[in-house]
C-alpha cells in the first residue's frame, strides 16, 4: 500500500499573510450583498404570514384528522389503541355501542390535547381501521386558552386531508 | 462673538453629538440590514409607524425605546454599584469625545473671520484621539471588574491586554503618519491630502502609506472591540463578556459606545488617510472658483439618486398584502422624495441664478465638503460592518501574535523607511 502525502496548507507565503483570504472573503460576501440589494426577490427569507410555505411534503406530521366512512359516520371503533400507543397520554376516549349496523363499538368522546401531543405519530402507525391520520397539513396551531387546544370528535371529524398533498 | 461665530460653533457641535451618537439607532439597522443581505436573508423589515417602514429604520427606535423604558435592574451581589453605574456612560462618553477633533471642512471664513471646523478647535489633534480611545477601554475593564462576575472579569482582562498591545502598533503606525505630514493637527493633515502627487493622483493617506495605513485599520478594529477582535464579548466562551450582568439602558448606554468607537475609528481613518473633508481632485479653492458648476452637477447627481432610489423601492420595497398599510409606503414615499428632490433643485438653480456672495460661497463649500466627509464616513462603516460579516474571530493566541509579532514590527519599519525618505529626499 502506497502511503499518501495529504498537503498541508498554510505554509506559503501568500497563506501566511492571510490578506489574499480575507480579500477573498469578503469578495464573496460582497457579491452576495450586492446581489440581494439587487433584486431582494433572491432572499430566501419567506414573509411568513402572508407567504405561506409551499414545500411541506405529504409526509409531514400535522395536526390529526378522524377519517370518514362513504356515510360521514366515523371509521373509528374506540379500541384504544392509539391511546396505550401514544408517549405522551393525550388522547382521551370514552366509548359507547353503536347500534346503526356499521359497527359494533365507537366513540362517544374522542379528544386529543395538542399541547401535550408530540406529533410522534404513534397513533397512526397503532390504528388498525385507518381512522386517525396526520394528513392536514396544519403546521401551526394558535390559540388563547389552553381549553382550545384539546380538539374534541367533532372538530377532529371536521378537518380534512390537505389540498396541496397529492391523493392517496 | 458675533452671531455668526455662535452658529458655527453649534453647528459644529451638532455635528459631533449627531456623528457620535444620533448615528447609533443608523448602525445598527444597517448593521442587522447588511449583515441580513450577505447571509441572503432580509433582515428587520417589519416594524413600522403608520405602514411606514422605512426599509427596516423604525425597528432600531423600537429597540431603542425598549431599552430606555425597561427596569434599571442591578444585581444584588454587586459591592460597588458606584463603579457599575459609571463604567457604561465611560465607555459612551469617550467614544464620544474622541469626535470632537475631527475637522469636518476646511477652515470656514465668514466677514474675514476664519473658523475651525471642529467641535474643540484644540491643538492637540491626534494625540487627542489616541488619548480617549485608549481611555474608554476604562469603562469596559471597570464594567467588568464591579459586575463581580467570572466571565465579566475574564472580558475585562482580555481587553485590557488586547487593547494595550494593539494600542502600541497604533501608536507607531500613527508616529509615521505624522512624520509624512509634518505636523500632529488634523485639519492639516486634511489640507496636506488636498495636495496631488506627480499632478494626477490625490495625495492620500493610504497612498503615500499604504502599510501604515493598513496596520492603523487594522488596530481601529481591536480599539473599537470590534469583529474580528471583539474577544471581549466572545460569547461562545464568556456568555456576554463585559456586559453580562447590564440591563436595560446600561446595557443600551454600552451598545452606544461600541457603535460610537466605530463612529470615531472610521472619522479618524477618513481623516488620516482617505482624504478626510476633499472631494479627489477638487481642492477647496477648486470649489469655490466653479461653486457654480458644482451646485449644478450636485442638482443633476441628486436627480439622478432620486430616480435610481425610487426605482429600486418600486421593485424591491414591497409588501405581498395588498390591504395592509405597509403596501402602501412605496407609492407615498416615491412622492415625497421627488418632491424633496424638486425643492432642494429649485433652491440650488435659485442659487445659481441670482448668485452667492462671497460669505455664500464660502459656506456652500464648508456644506459640500461637510457631505464628503459624511459620504466618505458612512462607507468606511459600511467596511466595518462587511469586515464583521466576513471575518471569524481571532483566537486569543492568534490575536496576540499578531499583535506583537507582526503589526508592531511591521510598524516600526515603516516609521524606519518613512523617516529615511523623508531624511534623503528632505520634504
Amino acid at each position: 500500500m502506497g502511503v499518501k502525502v495529504v498537503p498541508r496548507h498554510g505554509a506559503s507565503l501568500k497563506d501566511r499573510l492571510y490578506l489574499p483570504a480575507i480579500a477573498g472573503g469578503m469578495k464573496t460576501t460582497f457579491n452576495h450583498f450586492v446581489k440581494n440589494l439587487k433584486d431582494t426577490s433572491n432572499l430566501r427569507t419567506v414573509q411568513y404570514p402572508e407567504v405561506q410555505p409551499t414545500d411541506i411534503t405529504d409526509r409531514y406530521r400535522g395536526v390529526h384528522r378522524l377519517t370518514k366512512r362513504d356515510d360521514g359516520s366515523e371509521k373509528c371503533v374506540a379500541c384504544y389503541m392509539c391511546a396505550t400507543a401514544c408517549p405522551a397520554q393525550c388522547i382521551a376516549i370514552e366509548a359507547e355501542e353503536r347500534t346503526d349496523g356499521q359497527d359494533e363499538k365507537r366513540p362517544k368522546k374522542f379528544s386529543i390535547d395538542l399541547l401535550e401531543c408530540v406529533y410522534c405519530g404513534y397513533c397512526v402507525e397503532a390504528c388498525p381501521c385507518d381512522a386517525i391520520r396526520m394528513d392536514t397539513g396544519i403546521f401551526s396551531l394558535t390559540g388563547k386558552t389552553r381549553e382550545e387546544f384539546v380538539l374534541g370528535k367533532e372538530q377532529l371529524m371536521a378537518n380534512e386531508r390537505s389540498k396541496d398533498f397529492s391523493d392517496d | 462673538m458675533s452671531s455668526a461665530s455662535i452658529i458655527v460653533v453649534i453647528v459644529n457641535i451638532l455635528l459631533a453629538v449627531v456623528l457620535a451618537v444620533g448615528t447609533t439607532p443608523i448602525m445598527v439597522w444597517w448593521e442587522r440590514r447588511v449583515a441580513g443581505f450577505i447571509q441572503d436573508r432580509t433582515g428587520p423589515n417589519r416594524c413600522s409607524i403608520g405602514g411606514f417602514r422605512m426599509g427596516g429604520l423604525i425597528q432600531s427606535f423600537a429597540d431603542m425605546l425598549k431599552l430606555v423604558f425597561k427596569e434599571d435592574f442591578a444585581p444584588s451581589h454587586i459591592k460597588y454599584k458606584f463603579f457599575y453605574t459609571i463604567a457604561p456612560s465611560i465607555v459612551f462618553f469617550c467614544s464620544f469625545l474622541t469626535f470632537a477633533v475631527i475637522p469636518f471642512a476646511d477652515t470656514l471664513v465668514i466677514d474675514g473671520y476664519s473658523y475651525t471646523m471642529q467641535a474643540i478647535p484644540t491643538q492637540l489633534g491626534i494625540m487627542w484621539f489616541l488619548a480617549y480611545a485608549g481611555l474608554s477601554v476604562y469603562g469596559i475593564i471597570l464594567g467588568g471588574y464591579a459586575s463581580e462576575n467570572k466571565f465579566a472579569l475574564l472580558s475585562s482582562i482580555r481587553a485590557t491586554a488586547q487593547v494595550v498591545s494593539y494600542e502600541a502598533a497604533m501608536g507607531l503606525s500613527v508616529i509615521s503618519m505624522l512624520v509624512t505630514y509634518g505636523t500632529i493637527h488634523l485639519s492639516d493633515m486634511v489640507a496636506f491630502q488636498g495636495q496631488l502627487l506627480f499632478g494626477f493622483i490625490p495625495a492620500w493617506g493610504v497612498i503615500i502609506q499604504p502599510l501604515a495605513a493598513l496596520i492603523f485599520i487594522v488596530t481601529a478594529f481591536a480599539e473599537a472591540n470590534r469583529a474580528p477582535f471583539d474577544i471581549a464579548e466572545g460569547e461562545s466562551e464568556i456568555v456576554a463578556g463585559y456586559h453580562t450582568e447590564y440591563s436595560a439602558m446600561r446595557f443600551g448606554l454600552f451598545q452606544v459606545g461600541e457603535y460610537a468607537a466605530m463612529s470615531a475609528s472610521s472619522a479618524i481613518i477618513v481623516t488620516l488617510f482617505f482624504g478626510g473633508y476633499h472631494i479627489p481632485w477638487l481642492d477647496t479653492a477648486t470649489i469655490q472658483s466653479n461653486i457654480y458648476l458644482v451646485i449644478g452637477a450636485i442638482a443633476v447627481l441628486l436627480i439622478l439618486m432620486t430616480y435610481v432610489l425610487t426605482k429600486w423601492m418600486k421593485k424591491n420595497n414591497t409588501w405581498a398584502d395588498e390591504n395592509d398599510s405597509r403596501s402602501k409606503e412605496t407609492k407615498i414615499l416615491v412622492k415625497a422624495f421627488w418632491m424633496m428632490t424638486v425643492v432642494v433643485c429649485l433652491v440650488l438653480v435659485m442659487f445659481i441664478i441670482t448668485g452667492l456672495g462671497t460669505n455664500g460661497v464660502n459656506i456652500a463649500t464648508a456644506v459640500i465638503q461637510i457631505g464628503t466627509f459624511l459620504i466618505k464616513f458612512f462607507m468606511m462603516s459600511l467596511v466595518f460592518i462587511w469586515v464583521r460579516w466576513t471575518l471569524l474571530r481571532f483566537r486569543y493566541d492568534q490575536l496576540q501574535m499578531l499583535g506583537w509579532k507582526v503589526l508592531l514590527p511591521l510598524a516600526i519599519l515603516n516609521i524606519f523607511i518613512t523617516a529615511t525618505f523623508v531624511v534623503v529626499v528632505g520634504s
